[in-house]
């Protein structure tokens, strides 16, 4: 079962599942079996912008004037931020490209990780900002105890998937003994399941990961400090509320079984690894915003209310894949944090053109189109 | 004791604006709290107008960020939203509220 570029085979791509079925051939957009990914496309698209066209000259001095802790919970941040999304920038694609589908998912993924490529390059255009010597910071992500704890964690699910993929790819199915790695057992269900638990992976790392960053960084702006950073910030939590829509539009279209019957099945044996996942990654934020915080605090911030706010989305998080809500806390603890996620252009609605009335669990379809001329969000 | 949480205007008032307009006002319930909304606008800032947080992010309908739970009562959207809409959920940003409502946050 080798990957081909260019299946020769004919078939209707409408009727294959997502991942796991025949290899793309035509990259062909009329026609899609889930037209969500082709809209998740459209907006990516609407969204892209690049980091130079911020303007970083009043970082670069308001950085100077940072106490040492605070340009410790700066760079720490911007160092976290580097590796998670050097790891969003090609994973998607060495991981998924080779077992997808779907053309519009296909694109999707791949529209979905070259934005990531431009969070990487707005690190670089901020930290040039900001330091003399980027190579110190950029060193500091492979050595430092703290970022390479994470780093096995977003990574350990993508690898573990490549490496059974391209077991998958050169010798079919059977149980593998690998030099180093012990025998690896290849079978449908065992490549279902190492795919689910990635895309849960991904959807937490979209989800959770950058959360305590994005409130730091929030946090230095209330304060007038470092605004050019929390724009260019304000830019990439947009592209990840989208990018994290689209790992739940995955999971619960796999757990649905709309998609492919036999991952229904998986997502349900699946199910207490995925809280575990949450759970796990939940923690993993708390710690951090503890490390964060070691030297000393920042006003209106400090490691306990970040604790709070990790646990309160991943609770908003978690309900959103249909799983139960672990944490006790129920309140944004910073709620004025939705103020600065919230995008600039929210009157600008592009769809707006061809609005349909869309129906949801029980709703009433007897209106018509000119009930909402005046519509807007 | 079901309160009826109103700004500046009273129901009365609301109701004869929204009659005159040949608009509906619903009522939303939330816990022991009853609030007044119209169609004119989505369900997320008029809960805000009455004074109640609701989590948000791309006010878009494309993040789920303002999901919560629809307990019994009609909404409609009108444009589809890109964030996936759990059974039992509505998306505050841009849900209209076609009936009286029974909604409620994390359990
Ligand atoms: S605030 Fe993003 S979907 Fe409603
Ligand atoms: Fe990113
Ligand atoms: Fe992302």
């Amino acid at each position: 079962m080798s990957y081909s570029t260019f299946n020769r085979k004919h078939f209707d791509s409408t009727k294959e599942p997502m991942f796991f079925g025949e290899n793309v051939n035509v990259a062909r957009y009329d026609q899609q079996k889930h037209p969500i990914f082709e809209k998740l496309i459209e907006k990516q698209l609407s969204f892209f912008w690049r980091p130079e066209e911020v303007d970083l000259s009043t970082d670069r001095k308001d950085f100077q004037r940072l106490e040492a802790h605070e340009q410790h919970i700066f760079l720490s941040n911007l160092k976290y931020q580097t590796l998670l999304d050097s790891v969003q920038g090609r994973s998607p694609n060495v991981a998924l490209l080779p077992i997808v589908s779907l053309p519009e998912l296909e694109t999707w993924i791949e529209t979905w990780s070259f934005s990531e490529t431009i969070h990487s390059r707005s690190y670089t255009h901020i930290i040039r900002n900001i330091v003399n010597d980027p190579t110190k910071i950029f060193d500091d992500i492979v050595t430092n105890e703290e970022i390479t704890k994470r780093a096995d964690s977003v990574s350990i699910y993508y690898d573990r998937l490549i490496e059974m993929v391209n077991l998958y790819n050169t010798m079919g199915m059977g149980t593998f003994d690998i030099p180093g790695r012990g025998e690896i057992e290849i079978s449908m269900p065992k490549l279902k399941k190492a795919l689910y638990l990635t895309i849960a992976s991904v959807n937490v790392l979209e989800a959770i990961r950058f959360y305590v960053s994005f409130a730091c960084s929030f946090g230095f702006a209330e304060r007038t400090l470092m605004e050019g950073n929390a724009k260019i910030i304000k830019l990439i939590a947009r592209d990840e509320a989208l990018h994290l829509t689209g790992t739940q539009h995955m999971l619960n279209l796999m757990a649905s079984g709309k998609d492919d019957p036999e991952m229904a099945i998986i997502a349900a044996e699946c199910q207490d690894e995925v809280r575990q996942i949450f759970i796990e990654a939940a923690e993993q934020e708390k710690e951090w915003a503890t490390y964060l915080f070691k030297d000393g605090s920042m006003i209106g911030l400090n490691a306990q209310i970040l604790g709070q706010y990790v646990e309160y989305i991943t609770n908003v998080r978690m309900q959103a894949v249909g799983l139960e809500t672990h944490f006790a806390t129920k309140n944004n603890p910073i709620p004025w944090i939705n103020a600065w996620l919230v995008s600039d252009n929210v009157q600008v609605a592009p769809q707006e053109a061809e609005i349909s009335s869309y129906l949801v669990g029980q709703t009433d379809n007897s209106l018509d189109d000119s009930d909402f001329d005046d519509f807007d969000l | 004791m079901t309160q009826i949480l109103m700004t500046s205007t009273s129901k009365k008032e609301i109701s004869e604006k929204q009659e005159r307009k040949g608009q509906a006002v619903h009522r939303v319930l939330l816990g022991k709290k009853q609030i007044l909304v119209t169609e004119e606008e989505p369900l997320l800032i008029q809960l805000e107008r009455a004074g109640i947080h609701v989590e948000y992010q791309c006010r878009e309908g494309y993040c789920s960020s303002c999901s919560i739970k629809l307990l019994w009562g009609n909404v409609i959207y009108p444009f589809e939203p890109l964030a996936w809409v759990q059974s039992g959920y509505l998306l505050a940003c841009c849900a209209i509220v076609k009936s009286d409502i029974e909604i409620a946050f994390f359990d």
